[in-house]
């Protein structure tokens, strides 16, 4: 048996082409994910909320819309860095910036949220405000800032929210209640308490009152905000203004219930879930094929010893005392990896000595022997190679099992947070109830990709068996 | 009696892993100095107690940390913290062995004990139950169908199951049980999504066990889905292999009905082979048992394992845990061997 019918078996099955054609296309589509993601995705992205919060929360996929008949509202986000223009009133220079969004739906967005980054300015601290026109022309002020000013001992010229960047929830400012209810009192004569302002505030902005006028009904058509800055200095100045308009659908995978973008951490799972079998499998199964082939060619003592100690580490119930070690000594990916390599190996040492047996007794073997070859090189350069067909089907074979550990000490809680895996996302949609209200697009797609990865491996796996294991042949001719 | 001497090879093995699993633990505690911290806050929290209720008699502050320290030293001392770890190996171990660890940080048992010792073995039945019905529902299912599946190798049927084995053997069990939760019983409202029994639970007997039935439906069916399908194989491959061996060709050729070559020269020998597969699936059940507590909510050890690690960890509870699965693996293995030794009286480990 030699590598090459090994890859014949792969290249003639119908499973094994599968297989292969699966596993090189998650291979091109890991490398562009390590290529393009930060290394730090982990913490400094996936596990910060800061970095989602102008996503909307717990939304589907945005192409659930087409599907329902149920009207969404598209999520919408615009920056802009540079002004439409300037009007100089007195002493103050009025700067403004002009967005527009189309409400096609008839439905409310779920946010409105304002961010302001890098302003400067030399003297006096600049005010901004927000307006919002309305397809029917009429217009509401929902913003009135003062940025903060200089401090004592402070000297010009000034920064601020150069790190830490301005962001104002507007639908749920507490100054936006008393703006809406000028807006009310003006435009449709209502006296409505903060109270109510307060729960439908999104409504008031984005509907005209119905019949009865005790509530509000979706406004179609096009908005423009206009967000203006009054400076003194001419050097004075903001970097960026985003504007985001929460929709209740977003992107191809849909958010959490923190608004992480689902699909980015869905991508990234993929190179490590393939690092991770991989990586245990390779290991796991040089240690077995290293300790089964000195088992059955040294013989003796050491035979007792490997024999032993194999039959006790294979009957040692894993998860537990996985669960156990990652606890006392911390969730890292690098243990937990360790571990499942620790713990993998018997099975093959037994299997990979009993063929060596059978090899040793070999007339080469024998031949070799008498020709006065070391015991190193017998092993090394006579037995290995024999052996390398089943240890490469072995690690096709053990790949899958590491990567469903993985996921399962990740689904209790045990999962490194610097590291987002498949296992982590379907502990997060459990842990905080996702399961309970259906969010399917939670649940769902990591599992199927946990799936989807350890059957590409199956496939391969089927497809070399008869190769490797001629006792299987005839069964499966039949 | 020759046949006694693999099994009592065997229960060597399994008492080997127990200690060795056991060694694991106390070492793993004392090395990453776990449990110098673990005895230091013991201490701390009965110096806390004794300085209230000295502060009461003992006026003097000086004279009041003179004794605290005096006190604290004695208990460092009864405790063991003023010699390196491996000098309380030995005591240890045999805490560990009588279960003996404490009293729990939050977690409490049913009626409210928090000695660890309660709060576990409370649970034990609860696990078992539910491992043992998935356990023995695998194996009829498996047997049956395995066996039926071997007499008609080649047909859509038998690919059929080959394809089935392969696609659960990659489905994380817990996964399917959050899969049956989401459809069954949040779509559909079928079935309940966790626990044990309703709220409040049934008094008389009969509705209290339907109760208990239909809320260990989903876990079990999750639990038998995934393996199921590779057991089915294992059999059906197995007894392909004897079938295609002389003695069975030359039974055939005697006359012998086919009925009786099959029960007797087929299964004779298949048998031992299939319950080894069986042993060797106990592990994957036993993990699988403790996820599927986890998502169904089964007031189990393995729930308890979630609740343990969830929020302030309660480490002797997980000490306890880890000890308590290691030993039910140990002795179902053993009984499950009992078992081997009597399906096959020739039974040889010879390599």
């Amino acid at each position: 048996m030699r590598l090459s019918q090994v890859g014949r078996a792969l290249r003639s099955s119908a499973l094994g082409l599968a297989g292969l054609s699966l596993l090189s296309g998650q291979i091109i589509l890991s490398l562009f994910v390590v290529a393009t993601f930060p290394p730090d995705f982990g913490l400094r992205f996936w596990s910060n909320p800061v970095q989602w919060v102008d996503n909307p929360k717990a939304s589907p996929p945005a192409w659930t819309r087409r599907l329902r008949s149920a009207p969404q509202v598209r999520h919408w986000s615009e920056t802009r860095r540079d002004p439409v223009g300037h009007e100089i009133r007195g002493r103050t220079i009025l700067t403004d910036y002009l967005m527009t969004y189309d409400l096609e739906a008839d439905a409310w967005p779920s946010f409105l949220a304002l961010t302001v980054t890098d302003v400067q300015f030399a003297e006096r601290a600049p005010l901004l405000g927000l307006t919002l026109i309305r397809p029917d022309e009429t217009r509401i002020s929902l913003l009135r800032h003062a940025v903060q000013g200089p401090r004592e001992e402070e000297e010009g010229p000034f920064a601020r929210h150069v790190e830490d960047p301005l962001r104002i929830q507007i639908s749920a400012d507490a100054s936006v209640v008393s703006f809406l209810q000028e807006f009310l009192a003006e435009e449709y004569q209502l006296a409505w308490n903060e109270a109510d302002i307060k729960s439908q505030a999104l409504a008031i902005m984005f509907g005209v009152p119905d019949e009865t006028g005790a509530a509000f009904k979706p406004l179609r058509g096009r908005y423009a905000f206009l967000f203006q800055t009054a400076t003194r200095n001419e050097t004075d100045a903001v970097g960026s203004v985003q504007l985001v308009v929460g929709g209740d659908a977003y992107g191809f995978m849909g958010t959490d219930s923190i608004g992480r973008d689902l699909s980015q951490g869905l991508l990234y799972g993929l190179p490590v879930a393939l690092l991770i079998g991989l990586t245990v499998s390779v290991l796991s199964t040089a240690i077995g094929t290293a300790l089964g082939i000195a088992s059955g060619y040294l013989g003796g003592t050491t035979d007792i010893v490997i024999q032993r100690l194999s039959d006790i580490v294979a009957n040692i119930p894993v998860l537990p005392l996985l669960i156990f070690l990652l606890f006392i000594i911390g969730p890292n990916l690098g243990v937990i990896m360790g571990i499942l390599i620790a713990f993998s190996w018997p099975g093959l040492a037994i299997q990979v000595r009993v063929m060596v047996l059978h090899m040793r007794s070999s007339q080469l073997i024998e031949a070799i022997q008498s020709l006065g070859s070391s015991r190193a090189r017998v092993m090394f350069r006579h037995i290995l190679p024999q052996i390398m067909p089943y240890f490469l089907a072995q690690i096709i074979f053990t790949a899958p099992s590491a990567i469903l550990a993985e996921a399962g000490l990740s689904f209790l809680g045990l999962g490194d947070p610097a590291i987002p895996t498949w296992g982590q996302i379907l502990e997060a949609g459990f842990r905080t109830g996702g399961v309970y209200v259906g969010y399917w697009w939670w649940i769902i797609p990591p599992g199927l990709l946990i799936v989807l990865v350890a059957l590409t491996f199956m496939l391969i796996s089927l497809a070399i068996e008869p190769a490797v294991n001629p006792r299987l042949q005839p069964a499966q001719r039949r | 009696m020759r046949q006694w001497v693999p099994l009592g090879l065997r229960a060597l093995t399994m008492i080997g892993v127990f200690f060795v699993v056991l060694l694991m633990l106390v070492l793993t505690l004392g090395l990453t100095g776990f449990s110098d911290r673990i005895l230091s806050s013991v201490v701390g929290e009965q110096i806390r107690v004794e300085r209230t209720a000295l502060a009461e008699t003992i006026r003097d502050p000086d004279e009041l940390e003179r004794v605290l320290n005096e006190r604290r030293a004695a208990l460092e001392a009864f405790y063991g913290l003023d010699t390196p770890w491996y000098y309380r190996l030995p005591g240890a171990v045999f805490r560990v062995l009588r279960l003996d660890l404490g009293e729990a940080r939050s977690l409490r048992s049913f009626d409210g004990s928090s000695r660890i010792i309660d709060i576990v073995l409370e649970r034990l039945p609860n696990t078992m139950l539910l491992m043992t019905t998935s356990l023995v529902i695998v194996a009829v299912l498996g047997l049956a169908l395995g066996l039926f599946v071997a007499t008609r190798p080649g047909t859509w049927l038998d690919r059929a199951v080959s394809g089935f084995a392969a696609v659960t053997y990659a489905i994380p069990t817990w996964w399917i049980g959050i899969l049956l939760i989401l459809v069954l019983s949040v779509q559909w409202r079928l079935l309940p999504s966790g626990g044990m029994y309703s709220t409040p639970p049934p008094t008389e007997p009969w509705p209290r066990f339907w109760d208990l039935a239909r809320h260990a439906l989903l876990p079990v069916l999750s639990m038998v889905l995934v393996s199921v399908g590779p057991y089915v194989y294992a059999v059906r491959t197995i007894t392909l292999n004897i079938a295609q061996e002389d003695f069975v060709a030359m039974a055939r050729a005697k006359g012998l009905p086919e009925r009786r070559v099959r029960n007797v020269h087929i299964l004779r020998v298949a048998a031992p082979p299939i319950v080894t597969g069986l042993i060797f699936g106990l592990a994957g059940s036993l993990s699988g048992s403790i996820l599927i507590e986890t998502v169904f909510n089964w007031q189990g050890m393995g729930r308890l394992y979630y609740d343990a690690l969830a929020g302030t960890p309660d480490e002797g509870v997980i000490v306890a845990l880890t000890f308590m699965f290691t030993l039910m693996y140990v002795g179902i293995r053993l009984l499950l061997e009992v078992v081997y030794i009597f399906l096959d009286p020739r039974v040889s480990y010879a390599g």
